[in-house]
């Protein structure tokens, strides 16, 4: 079986040409330029020259402490243990502070729940915390005031609610912190119709409302992938976005480790777009909504009775009862009969209790859609007299939610400004998360505690405060905290009941694991207990075209859409920056006339939107996919956002912010927000609007013009069978991949110290992105807009190539994390004319700003593109933006190359650490900011000249090969190869039939 | 004749511009290169005094040169450990003693006016206890030594093996006021490096110190 892997549809279709690739310097991009231009440029370039190096070296200054506080060493980073607050899964972090400020987010590695792993989101909440367009004092009536003066005014027109028996609604998304839920209690006990309404832009309530029908208990289970033999997915993307993806990909990665002993677990993904997780799965089928329900009700059925049934439904339905109590069966359908239908799965195959946990469940999701729509339907009928919103902004994202602005007294507490908070009476803005005394228990029983990490940077204040001062007893977040845990943490942790020690190691590894808690009874009703709505197979709308609404890793409900980062991280799928878009199967497009940056009109009964399309492979062909968040108030910041010149097109779209919104297409359908819906009329609208999409940029394949006749596909990404990897020798020699046998054409370089390099999991990435806004933060990168990313000139030194493969088991993505490769014989190095990229004594490819005049041979000359160019001095923010950056690592100015230094800076930290300890380093000490902080552990760093490092092992293993080594450059970086399951799959036609 | 007279004229000139360049190159350096910059500080404090000749360790106010990245400024508070006590030189102190005894009067507190800028800085009274009106104000000093952009040194790697803070920063417990000894040239610091620990005196561990661009360039 052939295996091609393929970057696009036009290169596919051009049969391993180069088709579709760009080339790396695009020649429009660099103007026209005549002679009279030139010779303007080159007058100014010397005047400027001149005028620069007249001025004096600005005079410094050093000011120390007035006293210095103990433990603290200028210069010296402190990593400080607390809990991400980016989205509600509570995954552990450390961060790094220097000199005050925190300047890295790392995952922390012995946390129960993320173990280490952080998302990109958490990577860049650094961003949010700088944020100068945070709010930096309260507001009433659009005025800015004082808290004092808030406080009187608000606490007058509680008391007027109080007296007159008026409803007061606090409206928030999930809150699993305790503290919190008891700091809401106490505020709205004080009400005599006081309630606490919880709903989740991301929405998982009917996995919640179907554990309450099959159940008895409204919980949302926690999922123990690690122990799941097969999982089988029906549309939930839970690598990329859905509930706690951190702590998924970690059980998912250890569970398919081929090294790590235990059978390797098998996935089925049914879904209707391609998504993280369906880009990782063995089988992949594209379906479209309202059918994936229909097959979750059949294998329900087969499963129950055991047996029978055909096709599609039965082959999942056999893996399925072959891994009992080994599997895991989950749905990100908004739909109550398909959650009901996995929830019997689960039942049926024993898997409560072992794979997932229903007793001592997760509280990462509680949100309730029920809730939220009776909250609206009351808001519109008037009768609801104030309304607190927290860390949500209904009025973007739900349907209707503009609602909440018919409340008399509308509350916000949001850090930024947004529409419910333009709406809103009066503005109490709360604290970042790394500002403030909080808790988290994302899992019953496991706690995780936040710290403040630096002194709020406005006139904010914690939420936990404003709460107490509203309910009369002003009390500070952290007494609040202490308190919590002592009444309620501390009994339960098995670390001995001494409050204050307890205390202290709390606050040092940021969490507290209470395993003592006696999980509850719960037991599944049997199907004739349930309801017969529940019960019935859901309907399938045949040869309607679909619409299904999706969340990206990075952008998820849009809370975070103001960050550029986020912004400017490729899909990890599409590639495409900066934008939403519709995504079309390539048959369907074909069918409508539309090609990708075409727009099209997609409309259901309820709205409709103009949003350029995007033909994606491996997209059910019945579907069109839009993902939410986008089109926010909050992205109205990137009008003038990227560098100005004379051709630059605004990264915004023409509404002035960046996408559409796509909430008015989600569909309230009993108790639930659907986001999927049938019936949808598309029509390309006759204009374009091109998106940024960095699918084809640096791309390694030969270019037309330099190849003799039609290029073979090279060997990029490679794979092994199952039973080719159990054939080979285990650990053969130890020998490193690539290592020829022929001779060398270059002298070797003597390493005789450290010999840096690093190995990648093919097989283990998800391309989430974790690593690439981890390298951004840590290396100070900067975002650059869309119209620059449009001209090749996206800066991320860490990029995911994301390749398809298409085979009789569906289409497959493979995710390679491409960055320099730090030749042993590199090509970029011999071209320089400057000398300023060469060869370290220890391995590394270094890159040395000062020298660099900007030639731009050496990125021409790199075989893997990974050099990136300051075609501007971009922005590095204004104001506390600034203090973002990395102090340890240079802000490049423009006209300097720059690439993957392999964190040069942490070596350095490590080897220095090391020195004055007097030993020698420890393997693992020294990690990478794209190693530290990858869910799946897919990326190694160590010593490639220490046989017993990790890197060594995994070099040398069965599964390592090097990139384009037949050029003989001998690169630093191992790539494992993907592990491909030999087991027959079903053949194509059973799909057809069933679709 | 009249362009003779020009051709000589210019000549002369020529010549008076080129010496005086010749005699103001002797006191300019290449651009980023400060060497000799001695800037007045804040305070009059005297490195040959406290240094030199009370033999005050340079790690007693410089703590973190062992352990940091950057040797430091002392804090402010740092300074009271001795001057909570020492107000003013020995002979003001002297001197105030016997006009005292002259008079025959009570001894008044005598504060050197460089001092009662720490102690303003500190927030403290006539009577150096903490004067709660006034808010405690870090002093800025100017820096002396300033690498240029692109490059980063670590004050432990060399503190810690042994390097003293003489072989950089030259004689500090002579001067009144500090200087900029060392060029601070890349080729300086390479020339060092290159010796491979040659040149340390009494190093604390086997020296073996990088030659590599991303020893400090980063």
């Amino acid at each position: 079986m052939s295996r091609v892997y393929w970057l696009s549809l036009e290169q596919r279709d051009l049969a391993g040409s180069s088709g579709g690739a760009q080339p790396e310097f695009l020649e429009a991009a660099a103007g026209d330029p005549s002679r009279r231009d030139f010779l303007k440029l080159v007058g100014f370039s010397v005047a400027g020259a001149a005028a620069a190096s007249c001025s004096p070296a600005p005079v410094r200054q050093e000011i120390p402490y007035v006293a210095q506080p103990e433990g603290i060493v200028p210069g010296d980073a402190v990593s400080y243990a607390t809990t991400c607050g980016g989205c509600t899964a509570g995954c552990g972090l450390l961060v790094k502070t220097r000199d005050g400020r925190p300047i890295k987010v790392e995952g922390c590695p012995d946390h129960p729940i993320s173990a280490g792993g952080v998302c990109s989101v958490g990577q860049a909440a650094l961003l949010g915390l700088y944020d100068n367009l945070r709010f930096r004092s309260p507001s009433l009536g659009g005025a800015q005031t004082s808290w004092p003066e808030i406080d009187t005014a608000l606490m007058a027109r509680f008391d007027a609610i109080r007296q007159a028996g008026g409803a007061v609604r606090v409206l928030t998304p999930t809150v699993h912190s305790p503290t919190l839920r008891r700091g809401i209690a106490a505020f709205l006990a004080s009400f005599g119709d006081g309630e606490h309404v919880e709903y989740d832009a991301l929405s998982a309530s009917a996995v919640l409302d179907a554990h309450e029908a099959t159940h008895g208990v409204r919980a949302f289970p926690r999922y123990f992938f690690d122990r799941a033999e097969v999982v089988v997915s029906f549309d939930a993307d839970f690598l990329g976005t859905w509930v706690s993806p951190a702590e998924y990909t970690r059980g998912y990665a250890l569970r398919r480790r081929p090294e790590g002993g235990s059978a390797r677990g098998w996935h089925a993904q049914i879904e209707s777009r391609v998504s993280l997780a369906g880009g990782k799965a063995d089988r992949r089928i594209a379906l479209p909504p309202d059918e994936i329900a229909a097959l979750a009700f059949d294998v329900a059925a087969i499963v129950e009775q055991g047996s029978g049934g055909s096709g599609l439904a039965s082959e999942l339905a056999q893996r399925l009862m072959a891994a009992p109590g080994r599997s895991i069966v989950l749905s990100g359908l908004q739909d109550l009969p398909a959650q009901v239908a996995c929830n019997r799965i689960n039942a049926a195959l024993g898997n409560y209790g072992r794979t997932l946990d229903i007793a001592q469940p997760s509280n990462q999701r509680r949100g309730s859609d029920r809730a939220v729509a009776r909250l609206l339907d009351d808001a519109a009928a008037g009768r609801i007299a104030a309304l607190l919103v927290w860390h949500t902004n209904p009025v973007f994202d739900l349907p209707g939610g503009s609602a909440v602005s018919k409340v008399p007294l509308l509350v916000s507490l949001a850090e930024r400004p947004d529409e419910t908070s333009a709406a809103a009476h009066a503005v109490c803005p709360d604290h970042h998360a790394f500002e403030s005394w909080a808790d988290a228990e994302p899992v019953a029983g496991s706690y995780g505690l936040t710290q403040p990490l630096v002194r709020p940077l406005g006139d904010t204040r914690a939420f936990l405060e404003t709460l107490a001062a509203w309910s009369g007893a002003p009390r500070p977040a952290l007494d609040q905290v202490r308190e919590t845990w002592r009444d309620t943490v501390c009994p339960v942790d098995h670390r001995g009941s001494d409050f204050e020690q307890f205390w202290a190691e709390s606050v040092q590894t940021g969490y507290a694991a209470g395993d003592a808690l006696a999980p509850a009874e719960v037991r599944a009703r049997s199907a004739a207990e349930l309801d017969a709505a529940l019960m019935a197979r859901p309907a399938v709308s045949a040869d309607a075209i679909r619409l299904t609404l999706y969340h990206k890793p990075a952008i998820l409900g849009g809370e975070h859409a103001y960050n550029p980062m986020l912004q400017e991280l490729p899909d990890p799928i599409s590639k495409v920056v900066w934008d939403n878009y519709a995504c079309l199967g390539p048959t369907l497009a074909a069918r409508l006339q539309l090609a990708t940056g075409g727009v099209a009109r997609i409309g259901t009964a309820a709205a409709s939107l103009e949003l350029p399309v995007l033909v994606q492979p491996g997209q059910d062909e019945q579907t069109v996919a839009i993902a939410l968040g986008y089109g926010g108030q909050i992205t109205e910041r990137f009008q003038g956002f990227g560098h100005h010149w004379f051709r630059s097109r605004p990264t915004v779209g023409p509404n002035g912010r960046v996408g559409l919104n796509a909430a008015p297409l989600i569909v309230p359908d009993r108790g639930l927000l659907r986001r999927h819906a049938a019936d949808v009329q598309i029509a390309a609208a006759g204009r374009t609007q091109p998106l940024a999409c960095t699918q084809e940029h640096h791309t390694l394949s030969v270019p037309a013009n330099l190849s003799f006749g039609p290029p073979a596909p090279r060997p990029i990404v490679q794979e092994i069978s199952t039973a080719a990897l159990a054939a080979a020798a285990p650990e053969a020699d130890g020998g490193e991949a690539g290592a020829h046998a022929g001779g060398d054409l270059w002298a070797a370089h003597p390493m005789p110290g450290h010999r840096w390099g690093m190995a990648v999991d093919v097989d283990a990435c998800t391309g989430c992105g974790a690593c690439v806004v981890g390298c951004q933060v840590e290396n100070n990168i900067p975002v650059v807009g869309k119209d620059e990313v449009g001209r090749n000139r996206e800066m991320h030194w860490l990029r995911i190539d994301r390749y398809y493969m298409e085979d009789e088991s569906g289409l497959h993505v493979a995710n390679q994390p491409m960055f320099c490769q730090h030749c042993e014989h590199a090509p970029c190095e011999t071209v320089c004319p400057v000398l300023a990229t060469v060869h370290s004594s220890e391995g590394l490819n270094q890159q040395i700003y000062n020298r660099c005049v900007g030639t731009r041979y050496c990125a021409n000359n790199c075989p893997y593109k990974v050099r990136r160019f300051n075609w501007f001095a971009y922005d590095h923010g204004e104001g506390t933006e600034q203090l973002a950056s990395n102090p340890d690592v240079t802000i490049r100015s423009r006209g300097v190359m720059e690439k993957c230094t392999m964190c040069v800076q942490r070596i350095q930290e490590g080897k220095i650490a090391a020195k004055r300890r007097g030993e020698p380093l420890r393997d693992g000490e020294i990690q990478t900011a794209c190693q530290q902080s990858c869910p799946a552990h897919a990326i190694v760093f160590g010593d490639l000249n220490d046989p017993s490092s990790e890197v060594s092992r995994l070099s040398g293993g069965r599964r390592a090969y090097k990139v384009l080594e037949e050029l003989q450059v001998k690169p630093a970086v191992s790539y494992l190869k993907i592990v491909r399951d030999a087991r027959p799959a079903a053949t194509a036609t059973e799909i057809a039939h069933h679709g | 004749m009249r362009h003779r007279v020009t051709t000589i004229f210019l000549l002369v000139a020529i010549a008076f511009t080129g010496s005086l360049l010749l005699v103001r190159a002797k006191g300019t350096h290449l651009p980023g290169n400060h060497q000799g910059y001695e800037p007045v500080q804040p305070i009059a404090y005297s490195h040959r005094l406290h240094a030199g000749e009370l033999q005050i360790q340079c790690l007693y106010c410089h703590s973190n040169a062992d352990k940091s990245r950057h040797a430091g400024v002392p804090a402010a508070a740092t300074c009271m450990n001795c001057h909570r006590f020492i107000t003013a030189p020995l002979g003001a102190v002297r001197a105030e003693e016997e006009l005292a005894k002259a008079e025959g009067r009570p001894v008044r507190p005598v504060v050197s006016p460089e001092l009662r800028k720490l102690y303003d800085a500190l927030g403290l009274d006539a009577s150096l206890q903490r004067d709660p009106a006034r808010t405690p104000r870090a002093i800025a000093w100017t820096r002396v030594h300033s690498l240029p952009d692109f490059v980063y040194f670590d004050h432990r790697a060399h503190v810690g093996g042994g390097v003293t803070c003489q072989t950089c920063h030259g004689p500090v417990e002579t001067m009144e006021r500090v200087r900029q000894v060392s060029d601070l040239s890349m080729g300086w610091c390479v020339n060092c490096h290159r010796a491979g620990g040659a040149n340390v005196a009494a190093p604390t561990r086997p020296l073996a110190p990088s030659s590599d661009c991303s020893t400090c360039h980063y």
